[in-house]
């Protein structure tokens, strides 16, 4: 093999992994406490109430932060799934299988804050000609049905390349949500332009907060997906030397 | 009073300006939502662990076993040696 690709199959490798996550997790974990802690204060306490909604911008905080991190699961398992089915890299298949159910937690979470914002807000839980509500269901959709594929397909090898292919397929779902709002806009606002002004409704004490929160969950997701990584290369490499002095050391 | 909060009282806080079924399950959603997708990993974690130390006790065991009684009874008897 050349030298140009070893990083790259030693990057794959589950031993690797798990050596360098058992480094990382302590600060991932610390930075996403310290981000959460002051993103949920911003947001609870120090969030001027809006000059519409009043105080129920403090929901969007959550949902703009968790929804626009939803949006990260498909290119994050499609690129995960071109790993898998170009290079057959087990790895990229596990962090892959964890992916999905983890982004149906984001997406779920995106619709359910969204929708009792808008009760109050629009007047109305759910509006099914508004294609940004639309397209996000169709993504929560999409993501069982990634779940359901790896579940329905016996064999492992054939299970990993159909998630892939669907991951891939389902990426064409992300660009429709992005821009659902300005091709046909009905209900759901477009992204507010960024003001620098105090006071404005989308100044720097409402998008500096969303941007805290925004780092914060997406710490969160990379401490919960290598968490349930880890737990994947326990248990599939069990009877490697490396994993069984492990075990015996634990607790 | 830390200069910035904007409400005057714990009350006030609560009843988030008459929104406080809306503000406070989203925000309870959320805690679920990030407690859930960490507690459920490590719990898995632990199990994980619990489960292949028992296999592997297993394992030994069987090991153990199927060696010449002979020689485990002699190793037995060397140790003893050593005490004294």
């Amino acid at each position: 093999m050349s030298g140009r690709w070893q990083w790259f199959h030693r990057l794959g490798s589950p031993k690797w992994f798990y050596e360098k996550t058992t480094r990382w997790l302590p600060w991932l974990v610390g930075a996403m406490a310290l981000f959460l802690t002051v993103g949920v204060a911003w947001a609870l306490l120090f969030l001027p109430p809006d000059y519409q909604q009043g105080h129920t911008s403090r929901i969007l905080v959550v949902h703009v932060a968790v929804a626009g991190t939803s949006l990260s699961f498909f290119p994050l398992m499609a690129a995960a799934g071109t790993v898998t089915l170009v290079w057959r890299i087990k790895l990229a298949d596990m962090v892959a299988k964890h992916a999905a159910p983890l982004g149906a937690w984001f997406t779920f979470l995106t619709l359910a804050s969204g929708s009792i914002w808008g009760s109050v807000m629009w007047g109305t839980w759910w509006e099914w000609t508004d294609s940004r509500l639309v397209s996000m269901l169709f993504q929560l959709f999409l993501l069982l049905g990634v779940i359901s594929l790896r579940t329905a397909i016996e064999n492992a090898e054939t299970a990993a390349r159909a998630c892939a292919l669907l991951s891939i397929v389902g990426c064409i779902n992300v660009v429709i949500i992005k821009y659902s709002v300005d091709w046909w806009n009905t209900l759901h606002q477009p992204s507010s332009p960024i003001s620098m002004e105090v006071g404005n409704p989308n100044g720097p004490e409402f998008w500096v907060a969303t941007l805290v929160m925004i780092v914060a969950v997406y710490l969160f997701l990379a401490v919960s997906l290598i968490l349930a990584t880890r737990n994947e290369i326990l248990e599939r490499e069990n009877n490697a030397q490396w994993v069984r002095e492990l075990v015996a050391q634990a607790r | 009073m830390i200069d910035g909060i904007q409400f005057n009282s714990l009350g006030e806080f609560l009843a988030m300006g008459g929104y406080a079924f809306n503000v406070w399950s989203v925000y309870a959603l959320f805690a679920i939502f990030l407690t859930a997708n960490l507690a459920l990993p490590l719990r898995k974690r632990r199990l994980i662990l619990r489960d292949q130390k028992r296999r592997l006790a297993a394992l030994d065991a069987r090991e153990e076993s199927a060696r010449d009684p002979a020689d485990s009874a002699g190793w037995e008897v060397s140790m003893a040696g050593d005490e004294k």
